[in-house]
C-alpha cells in the first residue's frame, strides 16, 4: 500500500482539553452553529463552569426536563430579562462564601440585546466578574425566526418580511460588541466559528480576565434553518462574514480594540450575503446600503483602535489591570 | 401584643430603618435592591450599614428591580442568604422573577412597603400591589407596626429558610404610613438573633447550585413532572400556616413577644361583631375598639397576619359563630362585589355559622383609616347584626361610590 | 408531603448524575459522509468543525463519522481540505 501523505493535526484540537458534557444526541438543526459553540465552550474551559442560559433555540438542551439532563455542567435556567442579573447573583455568592468559580451566561442576541440589553449593561457598569457569551444568529429563532436588534438591514425574517412595501428589514443592525467594548470592561471579543483557535484564544483569555471583572464575547452563529442556509455552509458563512467585514474578528482589554484578524483585500459583502435566501431579494441599490453599513462599522472600529491607542487610559481602568 | 419583661434597648425609629435593621441582624450573604418611594430608606440604610463595615453582604446596586429579585434568585438557589426590598412598581417590574424565584422554591426573603399601582403621580398608600402579586407562590405576611415589621422579618428567615418549607417570603407593610412613622422598637441583640436563626444549620442542606456539581435548576418541570412541583408547592404553602404558628411561639420564648400566628384576635372571645383588617389599620381598630368597649360595644378584630397561604382556617376559627363580620381592605377586586380580602373570605362563608359579612373599602390613595372612619364601620357592622339594611360594598371615604345606581 | 415521582428534590432541580438524555439524531439524516481512507490526510477539521462532534478518530489514521448521531448536515465534507468526504444519500444504503 502506497504511503499516505499525512498532514498535521489542527492546533483547534490542543484547546479542547475537557470532555464534551453534552449527550450525543440532542436537538438543534442540522448544521447549527449554536451546537457548534455550546459544546466547544467546555470542552475549552472546562466541565466546571456554571451556565446559565434563558429561553432561545440553547434552552432545550440547556435546560433539564423534570428530574433529566441533556448534559453534566451545572446549570440555571432563567428568564430573557435577567440573565446577567442571575449570573452576578451567582458570582456574587460564590465570592461570599469563597467558592472558585467560572460563571458563563450564555444568551441569543435576543436576550443579550434587546430584551435583556438593561441588565447586562447593568453588569457592565458593576464589573461583574463573569463571562457573557452572546451567539448571535441575528434573530429571534426559537419563536420562529423574527427580527432583533442584531438582525442586518435587508434580511427578512417573520416579522420583516418581502413584501409589497416592504424589502425585508429596513434599519441597521446595533453593533452590541462595541457597545459593550466601550465600558472599558476588562476583556471584549467577537468571534466566530470558522476562527475556531482564535474564539479558543478568547475564551481562555476571557477565563483568565473575568477574575478582573465583567468579559463580554459576541460570537456569530449561523442558524441555517433560519437564514435559509445549506447546513453545509456554515462555517463558510462565518468565512465569509469575516473576509467581508461584516463579522471582523477583534478584541479589546480594557476597551482598548485590537483587531485579532485583519482581512488583505475585504471581498465585496455579496460573497456573503448569497450563501443564504435571507437576502435573496436583495436588489443592487439595497446591496449598497448593507456595503456603506459594512464599510462605515469597520472604518469606525479601525478608528477607534488608533484612537485608542493615543488617549491615556484613565486610572480608574487602568486599575483593572491586564492579562498576562 | 403581649410581652414580657426580657431586657429591651428601645429606640425611636421608622419602620424602614426597623426593615433594615433586621435585614442587618439576620446577616444575608447578598442584598440587591433599587430605590422606590416609600421603600428608599430601607437600602439607605443598608447601604450605610454596608459602607461602615457594620453589614458583611454583597451588596449590589442594581439597574432595577427586575435585576434586583434575579440576582437575589441565583444567590439564594447558590446557597446564600439574601434580601431585597421593593414597593408598588418595583414589585411589578420584578414580578416576572417574582414568579420564577416561588417556582424554583428559593427561599427569597424580602419586604415589600406597600403603595398603590395604578398612578405614577398617586404615590400612595394602598396594598394593591400586594393583591396584585397574592397568587405568586410567595408566603405572605403583613405587619402592624414598626415592632412588627423588624420581628416579621427575623420570623421570616426562619419560615423561608426551614427545611420543610423552601419558599420565598415578603413581608408587607403600609408605605406613608410605617415606613415614615417613627415608633419605639425594642432591637433585639445580635446574639439574640444569632441563637434564633441559629436552628436553620441544624437542618439538612437544601439542593443548592454550586460549581462542578452535576446539577441543574430552574427548567421546571413538564406535564406530570409540572403538576408535581406545583402540588409539591401547594403542600408546602399549607405546612407553612402551622410552621408559622410554631416559629411565632419559639420567637415567644427567646424575644418575649408573640402575636399569635397567622391572624392575631383582638378581644374576640365575647364578641358578637369582628372586624377583619391587616396592617397599619389594626393599631386604629384597636384603639376604637376599646373605645367602644367601654360603650358595652361587644366589638373584636380579627388581624390578618399572613395573608397567603390563605388562613382560612384560623380566620374560620376565629369568626366562626359571630353575628356580623365587616372585612376592611385597602384594595380593589375587579368584577366582585367588595374588597380582595372580602371576597375570599366570602368563600368560607357557610362556615361561619350564619355570620354575615359586610365589605369595607378603605385607606387607598393616601386616605387615612380614621377613627372616626373605622366607627362608622363599626355602626354598620352593627346594624348588619341587627338585622337592619347595610349596603354590602361601603367606601368609607369616598361616599360618591356608595350612591345608588353607581355600584 | 407529596410524592417525587419526578423530582427527587422540592424544586425544579435535575440531575446529570442520571443517564443524560438522548435522542437518535441519527434517523433525522438524508445524506450520510463517507470518508476516502485513502484521501484523508489527518488533519481533523471535519472533527472540529462537526457541530456535534462526532467525527471520530480512528486510530491516528482517518476520521469515521458516528452514524448513531451524524445529523447528515454536510458540513464535514464541505470543509475537508482533501475532499475525503463524500455525502451520499440514505437511499444508497437501503438494501
Ligand atoms: C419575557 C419573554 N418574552 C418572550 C419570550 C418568548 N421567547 C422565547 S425564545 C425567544 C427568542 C429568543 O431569541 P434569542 O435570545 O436571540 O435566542 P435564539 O432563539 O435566537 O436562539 C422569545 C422571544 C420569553 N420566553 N420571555
Ligand atoms: S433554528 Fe437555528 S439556531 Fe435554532 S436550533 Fe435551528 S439552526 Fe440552531
Ligand atoms: S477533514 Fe478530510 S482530510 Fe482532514 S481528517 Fe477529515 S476527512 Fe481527513
Ligand atoms: S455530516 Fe454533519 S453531523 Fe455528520 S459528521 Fe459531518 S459534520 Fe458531523
Amino acid at each position: 500500500m502506497a504511503e499516505k501523505k499525512k498532514g498535521r493535526l489542527t492546533k483547534v484540537l490542543d484547546y479542547l482539553k475537557h470532555d464534551d458534557p453534552f449527550s450525543k444526541g440532542v436537538a438543534f438543526c442540522p448544521g447549527c452553529g449554536l451546537e457548534l459553540l455550546l459544546r466547544f465552550i467546555p470542552r475549552v474551559l472546562g466541565n466546571d463552569i456554571v451556565i446559565t442560559g434563558t429561553p432561545s433555540c440553547s434552552a432545550p438542551v440547556l435546560l433539564g426536563q423534570n428530574n433529566q439532563s441533556w448534559h453534566t455542567l451545572s446549570y440555571f435556567g432563567t428568564l430573557m430579562t435577567g440573565a446577567a442579573a442571575n449570573a452576578t447573583g451567582l458570582v456574587r455568592y460564590y465570592r461570599k462564601a469563597g467558592i472558585d468559580n467560572t460563571v458563563v451566561c450564555f444568551n441569543g442576541d435576543g436576550t443579550a440585546n434587546d430584551i435583556g440589553f438593561g441588565n447586562l449593561s447593568g453588569a457592565a457598569e458593576r464589573n461583574e466578574p463573569f463571562i457573557y457569551i452572546c451567539y448571535d444568529n441575528e434573530g429571534y429563532m426559537n419563536t420562529g425566526i423574527q427580527k432583533s436588534g442584531t438582525t442586518p438591514f435587508g434580511a427578512t425574517t417573520t416579522t420583516t418580511p418581502y413584501g409589497t412595501v416592504s424589502r425585508g428589514k429596513n434599519l441597521r443592525r446595533m453593533n452590541l460588541g462595541l457597545k459593550m467594548a466601550m465600558n472599558k470592561i476588562p476583556y471584549t471579543a467577537t468571534a466566530t466559528l470558522s476562527d475556531l483557535d482564535d474564539l479558543a484564544r478568547k475564551l481562555l483569555k476571557a477565563k483568565e480576565a473575568k477574575e478582573r471583572g465583567f468579559c463580554f464575547l459576541h460570537v456569530f452563529a449561523p442558524c441555517p434553518t433560519g437564514w435559509g442556509a445549506d447546513p453545509a455552509d456554515t462555517i463558510e458563512i462565518c468565512r465569509q462574514a469575516v473576509k467581508t467585514n461584516y463579522f471582523p474578528l477583534w478584541e479589546a482589554e480594557n476597551g482598548r480594540i485590537r483587531m485579532t484578524k485583519t482581512v488583505k483585500k475585504p471581498k465585496p459583502v455579496n460573497t456573503y450575503t448569497k450563501l443564504m435566501k435571507k437576502f435573496n431579494h436583495m436588489t443592487e441599490a439595497d446591496h449598497v446600503i448593507l456595503q456603506d453599513d459594512v464599510d462605515y462599522e469597520y472604518c469606525l472600529l479601525g478608528g477607534l483602535s488608533v484612537l485608542e491607542a493615543e488617549c491615556q487610559l484613565p486610572v480608574s481602568v487602568k486599575d483593572q489591570g491586564e492579562t498576562s | 401584643m403581649n410581652t414580657t419583661t426580657a431586657p429591651k434597648r428601645i429606640k425611636v425609629i421608622t419602620g424602614n430603618a426597623a426593615a433594615a435593621i433586621a435585614a442587618k441582624l439576620a446577616r444575608p450573604d447578598v442584598v440587591a435592591a433599587y430605590p422606590i418611594t416609600p421603600q428608599t430608606e430601607v437600602i439607605e440604610q443598608i447601604s450605610t450599614f454596608h459602607a461602615s463595615g457594620e453589614m458583611d453582604c454583597e451588596l449590589i446596586t442594581v439597574e432595577g428591580e427586575n435585576s434586583a429579585m434575579n440576582a437575589v434568585m441565583a444567590a439564594s438557589l447558590a446557597g446564600g442568604r439574601v434580601f431585597t426590598a421593593s414597593s408598588s412598581w418595583g414589585l411589578v417590574f420584578m414580578y416576572d422573577a417574582v414568579l420564577a424565584v416561588a417556582g424554583a422554591r428559593a427561599p427569597v426573603v424580602m419586604v415589600n412597603v406597600n403603595r398603590e399601582t395604578p398612578g405614577i403621580i398617586a404615590v400612595s398608600s394602598g396594598q394593591q400591589d400586594m393583591i396584585s402579586t397574592r397568587d405568586a407562590g410567595w408566603i405572605f405576611l403583613i405587619a402592624e407596626d414598626c415592632q412588627e415589621v423588624l420581628d416579621l422579618v427575623l420570623q421570616a428567615y426562619r419560615l423561608a429558610e426551614d427545611y420543610d418549607i423552601q419558599l420565598p417570603v415578603m413581608v408587607h407593610y403600609d408605605g406613608f404610613f410605617l415606613s415614615y412613622l417613627s415608633e419605639g422598637v425594642d432591637i433585639p441583640e445580635q446574639e439574640t438573633v444569632d441563637r434564633f436563626l441559629s436552628v436553620l444549620k441544624d437542618q439538612p442542606k437544601r439542593t443548592v447550585l454550586t460549581p462542578g456539581r452535576k446539577l441543574g435548576v430552574g427548567s421546571h418541570g413538564i406535564l406530570g413532572g409540572y403538576m408535581e412541583l406545583r402540588h409539591k408547592h401547594v403542600t408546602a404553602m399549607e405546612r407553612s400556616k402551622a410552621k408559622f404558628e410554631e416559629i411565632d411561639r419559639e420567637f415567644d420564648g427567646i424575644f418575649g413577644r408573640t402575636y399569635g400566628g397567622q391572624v392575631e384576635e383582638y378581644r374576640t372571645d365575647d364578641a358578637d361583631m369582628v372586624l377583619v383588617g391587616s396592617g397599619s389599620m389594626c393599631g386604629t381598630i384597636k384603639s376604637v375598639i376599646d373605645d367602644q368597649r367601654e360603650k358595652g360595644v361587644r366589638i373584636g378584630l380579627v388581624k390578618i397576619r399572613m395573608y397567603r397561604p390563605f388562613p382560612h382556617q384560623a380566620l374560620v376559627a376565629a369568626l366562626k359563630g359571630k353575628k356580623a363580620i365587616g372585612v376592611v381592605d385597602r384594595s380593589l377586586a375587579f368584577g366582585f362585589d367588595g374588597g380582595p380580602i372580602y371576597t375570599e373570605l366570602k368563600a368560607f362563608e357557610t362556615r361561619l355559622d350564619g355570620a354575615q359579612l359586610i365589605s369595607f373599602i378603605d385607606g387607598i390613595a393616601n386616605t387615612d383609616i380614621t377613627k372616626t372612619n373605622v366607627e362608622k364601620m363599626i355602626r354598620m357592622t352593627g346594624d348588619l347584626a341587627d338585622g337592619k339594611d347595610v349596603p354590602e360594598v361601603t367606601w368609607v371615604s369616598y361616599p360618591d361610590a356608595n350612591t345608588k345606581g353607581e355600584k | 408531603m407529596s410524592s417525587n415521582r419526578y423530582f427527587k428534590h422540592q424544586g425544579p432541580w435535575s440531575d446529570a448524575a442520571d443517564p443524560l438524555m438522548c435522542t437518535d439524531t441519527g434517523d433525522w439524516r438524508t445524506k450520510r459522509p463517507v470518508v476516502d481512507k485513502e484521501k484523508c490526510i489527518f488533519c481533523g477539521f471535519c472533527a472540529i468543525y462537526c457541530p456535534i462532534g462526532v467525527m471520530v478518530m480512528q486510530g491516528d489514521t482517518h476520521f469515521e463519522a458516528d452514524l448513531d448521531f451524524c445529523k447528515g448536515c454536510g458540513i464535514c465534507a464541505k470543509e475537508c481540505p482533501k475532499g475525503a468526504i463524500i455525502m451520499i444519500s440514505e437511499g444508497e444504503f437501503v438494501s
